[in-house]
């Protein structure tokens, strides 16, 4: 009976609801947009720093891995000494550099990681092997399509120029041995990486016995934490970085981004609940007559609060249902605008549907509509009925 | 060459871990002063280390490493540069030679800046630069502003895509309540129809009510707007200790906004009024 008489409510001012469903709908859409920027972020970045299963990265003091040109000297016994610490399983060195293809009269650009095969976590391959030997060099999809090269051709990839000699420094001819996708790389970016060795001799004495970054595994029963501070404290050139510390340094960076999402979805509810209070307010107010005849002939308070409170609920209900169908298509929207970000990794997603944060954000609003409807429903069920009827029986 | 002007030959940004900045050393006399070569600090820096203008501070290439003694001549203050906003490291200024040498740079430089007459002679620039020296590469300032500048031409276009989102809620919320609004008034509505004021009538009151209502709504809005505007200011100055202007209110803005609102009221209330004088007045009282 009380699921009749919501329903007949608002199947009455059937536009009047439609709009109240699409108000909600879009409130809802809105949050979860929100909710999936804010948590997605976090877990998209996790995601990618896990990738490779390296749980510590150590670089240049003060500098966030690549965030600049600063390496670290004394490469070999940094190595050595990151290989002695106990609990680490995996010591991965990388050396970044620009390298320069000649083409012609000009040169093609790429980024150039220097790293060793069977260790590295900074690619995955997608054709042939990784680059092991002093002449061999792996690049990716972007790379090989400006240079016109496959896979078995060979290149010539210099490290900078000599303006007194007008040639290339570094340039070493090599042979492409595997087509890869960077992990970190933007996708139109140029890549390439070739053994560390190699990067380093190309470098001349800019880059010897030089690392930008290493990559360390952990072992699963060693802290990492406790690793990672040993790092700091022993090695004062450089700064050791957990997947922790390294999502709370991005997440300083990019910490705009959830105020808004929090701003934007608080908004949101607060439309959401609005909405629902002025819709379900103006309801009882029509049928303030109706309610006290119901009341007169002996229908309690609590069916009279139940029926109210089940407008909104229903109200609320499908409008998050549609505004689900809604969020996501606008999250792919937005994502596709944020992705352009320049130089962010392909595998990056600001916009992550996790159904644990998007349930609970939309049980909010589903919750807030039911609170919207409680106000107007405990003053329908508290009229004084003799008044009421003599009122509306004049009007 | 010689036909350009050298403007500056700085080191705008240490690219290389120059991080090594022990501690400020109070002077002891005018002539110790004048011994060293000056920096220029980062006001967030000289405040964060307690650095005060005329200290002696120690630059090296390398933590630990020794470096040289240098006196804070001055201290700067970063620009409003949007590429900049989220980065926290501290900028320092220091004379060329100092900088190559406690770098071990060499005589060499990262770029140069270089100033024309005008926008003609630039392009002219450009092209015999990058004829004439193998190995550099010239870009108008203007360029490389438009490159730097892509985060935040991205972020803008996510403003706009928000706005999109909250003008179609606007749109519904609004038309949501001019309906109601005029559903609450239809035995009203229904008496003036019977005492013979005609349908356009009731239409057009409706509809100037609603233009009041989007006009009264958008002038609290601009209020509203202006102190939000404000306030995001204050928060994300202090917060990433930058000049930038982070939101802007400008006339135009004010005027697209309230212009859109008073669309969106009257063709709510359009609406609205259509479904009202296209119920027989009858109707309307429940007849």
């Amino acid at each position: 009976m009380i699921r009749l008489l919501a329903t007949a409510s608002l199947l009455r001012h059937r536009a009047r609801t439609a709009l109240a469903v699409a108000g909600v709908a879009v409130s809802a859409a809105m949050l979860l947009d929100m909710v999936m920027l804010s948590t997605g972020m976090r877990e998209s970045f996790r995601s990618l720093l896990e990738r490779g299963s390296f749980q510590v990265r150590v670089g240049p003091r003060g500098a966030m891995p690549f965030d600049g040109e600063a390496t670290v000297g004394g490469a070999a016994g940094l190595l050595d000494t990151l290989r002695a610490i106990p609990g680490v399983t995996v010591v991965a060195p990388v050396l970044g550099a620009s390298l320069h293809a000649p083409q012609g009269e000009g040169a093609v650009a790429a980024f150039a990681l220097g790293v060793t095969a069977g260790s590295q976590g900074d690619y995955t391959l997608q054709e042939g092997r990784e680059a092991s030997g002093a002449g061999e060099a792996v690049l990716n999809d972007p790379m090989l399509t400006a240079v016109r090269r496959r896979v078995g051709d060979t290149l010539s990839l210099g490290t900078g120029f000599d303006p007194q000699l007008r040639t290339f420094t570094g340039l070493r001819t090599l042979r492409i041995v595997g087509r890869v996708r960077f992990r970190y790389l933007a996708t139109e970016q140029r890549g390439v990486a070739l053994p560390l060795p190699t990067l380093q001799a190309m470098g001349g004495d800019a880059r010897r016995d030089r690392l930008s970054l290493v990559m360390l595994r952990v072992d699963s029963a060693a802290d990492v934490e406790v690793i990672r501070a040993g790092i700091e404290a022993a090695l004062p050139r450089v700064s050791a970085l957990s997947t922790a510390t390294a999502l709370q340094q991005a997440e300083q960076r990019l910490g705009y981004f959830r105020q808004l999402a929090f701003i934007l979805g608080s908004i949101s509810l607060v439309v959401g609940f609005l909405l629902v209070t002025t819709i379900v307010t103006v309801s009882v107010n029509e049928r303030i007559g109706e309610i006290a005849v119901m009341r007169a002939i002996g229908v309690s308070r609590g069916h009279v609060v139940q029926q109210v409170v089940l407008e909104g609920l229903v109200l609320s209900l499908v409008g998050t249902g549609g505004g689900l169908a809604l969020g996501l298509v606008t999250a792919r929207w937005l994502n596709s605008i944020l992705s352009t970000f320049p130089g962010l990794p392909e595998a990056v997603d600001f916009f992550l549907f996790q159904p644990g944060p998007a349930v609970a954000a939309l049980g909010m609003l589903v919750l807030t509509g039911l609170a919207a409807g409680a106000v107007p429903a405990w003053r329908a069920a508290t009229l004084p009925i003799a008044g009421t009827l003599r009122r509306e029986a004049v009007a | 060459m010689t036909a350009f002007r050298p403007m500056a030959l700085r080191a705008r940004t240490c690219r290389r871990a120059l991080c090594a900045l022990a501690a400020a050393v109070p002077a002891q006399a005018q002539a110790v002063r004048q011994a060293h070569p000056t920096i220029a600090l980062d006001e967030r820096l000289a405040t964060d280390a307690g650095i005060r203008l005329g200290g002696l501070v120690v630059v090296a290439s390398a933590p630990g490493a020794p470096g040289d003694t240098l006196r804070v001549a001055a201290f700067v203050r970063r620009s409003a540069d949007p590429s900049e906003v989220a980065r926290a490291e501290y900028k320092i200024r220091m004379h060329l030679g100092g900088l190559q040498r406690t770098l071990g740079y060499g005589d060499r430089v990262d770029r140069f800046a270089v100033a024309t007459g005008d926008s003609a002679a630039t392009g002219r620039a450009i092209a015999a630069i990058n004829a004439a020296a193998f190995g550099f590469r010239a870009h108008r300032s203007r360029d490389i502003a438009v490159e730097t500048s892509r985060t935040f031409a991205v972020i803008s276009r996510f403003h706009r895509a928000i706005g999109v989102i909250t003008i179609g809620a606007s749109a519904i919320f609004l038309l949501c309540i001019m309906l109601m609004k005029v559903e609450e008034r239809r035995r009203d509505v229904a008496a003036l129809r019977l005492m013979g004021i005609s349908a356009a009538s009731v239409a057009r009151s409706v509809i100037i009510e609603a233009a009041l209502v989007s006009v009264i709504g958008s002038g609290a809005g601009v209020v509203l707007g202006v102190i939000a505007s404000r306030l995001v200011n204050a928060y994300y100055q202090q917060l990433y200790r930058t000049p930038l202007t982070f939101s802007l209110v400008t006339p135009g803005i004010v005027a697209f906004a309230v212009a859109l609102s008073v669309v969106l009221g009257l063709a709510a209330g359009a609406l609205a009024a259509r479904r009202l004088v296209r119920t027989p007045p009858l109707a309307l009282l429940g007849r």
